[in-house]
């Protein structure tokens, strides 16, 4: 319904400022609740996946090549059933990663199983705090939380570093996805 | 010159349609997350949600998710469309108080 409606420039100005501010709000919140499931089910396989290398650390390979794979098919699960659109994004930030880690490897080999478990998680904090710059505060938080916690492990924990990632790195995810849940 | 929107410029509902604007089309926010988001109470939420709703600017989907009730709302084709154009009415009105300003600036 239109109205010959009159308006001072103030009032334009208050209307754009609260449209602004609201805008914002809520594209920081979706993001928080659209992260949210995806923390929660890495922070499980965290716990799975370095629990079962610190057992098995010889199958470290074969572990962490059916974890990943579970993860991205159940994070896109996850998401499409919380009703979010996945376009081709998801595909693009997977692929990205992989290359990313696979390029690193590459360029660093030979690196030690420890050190692979403590550089992909690295590389996960660092992109959760380059999305918080953009997104909110509570991914720049999260982001510097992990990387702390997997430095902490590697230099403190040498023996005992994998069982560390499952239980203070993984718990560490998981406190993360509710924190962001109930943002 | 676009024109104001007396539904949309409501400060709630402005507010309702500015959250479900910043949301990726297609998409659905539930209720009880827009009530946190807006901190409105449930009636007055639930009022302005039957105003824009019955204006067709926004979709109300309501279903179960197991045995809970669960309330959903989007932005309609035209939610979207009547939106930006209020966005618009507020801008030129800047624009020409601007403008004014300038003039009277270029005459003195």
């Amino acid at each position: 319904m239109v109205f010959a409606m009159v308006l001072s420039p103030q009032d334009a100005a208050g209307a754009l400022r609260d449209i602004e501010a609201a805008q914002a709000r809520s594209a920081q919140l979706h993001g928080y609740a659209r992260s949210s499931p995806q923390l929660l089910l890495w922070g499980v396989l965290w716990v799975i996946g370095y629990g079962l290398q610190d057992l098995l650390p010889a199958h470290a390979g074969a572990i962490w090549g059916a974890i990943v794979p579970v993860g991205l098919i159940a994070g896109f699960a996850a998401l499409r059933g919380a009703g979010h659109e996945v376009g081709w994004r998801y595909g693009a930030v997977v692929v990205t990663l992989l290359a990313f880690f696979a390029a690193a490897f590459f360029v660093l080999w030979p690196v030690s199983p420890r050190q692979q478990a403590a550089l992909i998680p690295l590389g996960v904090a660092a992109a959760y705090v380059i999305i918080g710059i953009w997104r909110g505060p509570r991914y720049v938080t999260t982001g510097i939380a992990v990387a702390a916690l997997t430095l902490a492990g590697f230099v403190l924990l040498r023996q005992h570093f994998f069982l560390w990632m499952a239980g203070v790195g993984g718990a560490a995810l998981i406190l993360a996805g509710i924190w962001l849940r109930r943002a | 010159m676009a024109q104001a929107d007396e539904i949309i410029h409501q400060q709630t509902r402005l507010k309702i349609m500015a959250t479900l604007r910043a949301i990726p089309q297609g998409e659905w926010i539930e209720f009880a997350r827009l009530k946190a988001i807006l901190q409105a109470t449930d009636g007055n939420l639930g009022s302005h949600i039957a105003t824009l709703e019955s204006a067709g600017y926004i979709a109300v989907n309501k279903d179960f998710v197991g045995k809970k009730p669960r309330t959903r709302v989007a932005l309609t084709r035209n939610g979207r469309k009547a939106f930006a154009q209020h966005i618009e009415f507020l801008r030129t009105i800047l624009e020409v108080a601007e403008a004014r300003h300038d003039d009277q600036e270029g005459t003195s």
